[in-house]
């Protein structure tokens, strides 16, 4: 499943949110992937950042999402541990308040608009750092 | 043939030097899972799982990998409630290094006659292993997150022995082992010395009928270093407003 939710509403967003009710436990331990995100979905969103820490264990980048009917859905999108983020080419700058961004991730499994992200595109379009994937996040 | 003799004497302590692998360095862990190592493996006591949950990749609820959980720990597990993990309070709860070795960060290696340093960059932990017996610890010692370990060598193999261990989590799924875990490690290169690889045996007849072991490997890195790991339990708001 790959939703992509543009910045003038959310496509899909109910379903999503049914296939990750069916998918999830009630795990969300906190650094567990396998635990805590379905590695076997993706989700897309495309919003303005409201909020961005880059602080151990995880950054979490907080982006608004305005929804058709124009009500504004709230994601949170985890990074990896910061101190590995900065090998792959993140910073604490790298995202700024009112920064335009797509987001790509493994959602959470608890249906929470809560996501680790695989790829974050900034304001230009451009991937920002070196984009994670499935085998890294889950080291396989 | 005396200045031979002396020039064989002279060489013989670079030989046994040379004897002795160097694990100094920058390790940045192979997310990967890997086999069981066919050098180390035959180490490794009967009766002993083997836990492919190594790196980034972890067990979901109530799967431990073939440990088999005595009932008390089997129920403790049940019990377990993965949203207490995310209270602010637990946010940042140091694991040991049962958990910790094989979690998804690199380690940097300081290696002397007397001692090894392994820093570690999760959570900032530095482990000591001593060669030098008189540094065990007593029983009534405290114990920590990284305990007290003893170490020696055979062959090319480093041998660590880690007791005085605070009790923590091995598998991040509420299992968690007690204060008397034994920890037996073996490190030995690998690629020419660009790779390093371990395996980390550990019993607790406390909670285990059998015993675990995790295989580890790390490639080097030149030039990088472990960085800080400033822990910030304010994650835990970021969860708990969803």
């Amino acid at each position: 499943m790959n939703h992509r939710h543009g910045a003038k509403g959310i496509v899909g967003r109910g379903l999503v949110g049914a296939a990750l009710a069916l998918a999830a436990t009630a795990a969300v331990a906190h650094h567990s992937f396998a635990v805590f995100f379905d590695h076997e979905k993706q989700v897309s969103v495309h919003g303005t950042v409201s909020g961005f820490v880059f602080k151990n264990p995880h950054g979490v980048v907080v982006v608004d999402v305005v929804k058709p009917d124009g009500s504004k859905d709230t994601w949170k999108a985890e990074t990896n541990s910061p101190s590995m983020m900065l090998r792959r080419g993140w910073t604490k700058d790298s995202i700024h308040v009112g920064d335009v961004v797509t987001v790509e991730g493994w959602p959470a499994r608890d249906g929470a608009l809560y996501m680790r992200i695989r790829e974050l595109k900034g304001p230009d379009g451009k991937p920002i750092g070196k984009p994670a994937d499935v085998a890294t996040e889950m080291g396989q | 043939m005396i200045r031979r003799l002396f020039g064989v004497l002279a060489a013989l302590p670079l030989v046994a030097a040379a004897a002795t692998p160097d694990f100094s360095g920058f390790w940045m862990l192979e997310r990967k899972q890997i086999d069981p190592d066919p050098e180390l493996a035959p180490h490794v006591a009967p009766n002993t799982a083997v836990l492919r949950d190594t790196g980034a990749a972890e067990f979901g609820l109530m799967e431990f990998g073939g440990l088999k959980l005595k009932p008390k720990t089997l129920e403790a597990a049940k019990n377990w409630n993965p949203k207490a993990e995310m209270s602010v309070s637990n946010a940042c709860r140091i694991p040991s290094i049962v958990y910790a070795l094989q979690g998804p960060f690199p380690i940097e290696i300081f290696q002397g006659s007397d001692i090894l340093v392994m820093r570690m960059e999760y959570f900032d932990m530095a482990r000591t292993f001593f060669f030098n017996k008189r540094f065990a610890m007593p029983p009534d010692a405290p114990h920590t997150k990284t305990g007290n370990s003893i170490a020696h060598w055979e062959g090319d193999q480093l041998v660590v022995v880690t007791t005085h261990l605070k009790s923590a989590t091995i598998t991040n799924n509420g299992l968690d082992h007690t204060d008397n875990v034994k920890v037996i490690e073996r490190f030995r290169l690998a690629n020419g010395g660009k790779r390093l690889i371990a395996s980390q045996e550990f019993e607790d007849p406390e909670i285990l009928d059998n015993r675990g072991v995790r295989y580890i490997s790390w490639y080097k890195v030149e030039g990088d270093h472990v960085t800080a790991y400033d822990c910030d339990p304010g994650i835990a708001e970021n969860y708990a407003t969803q």
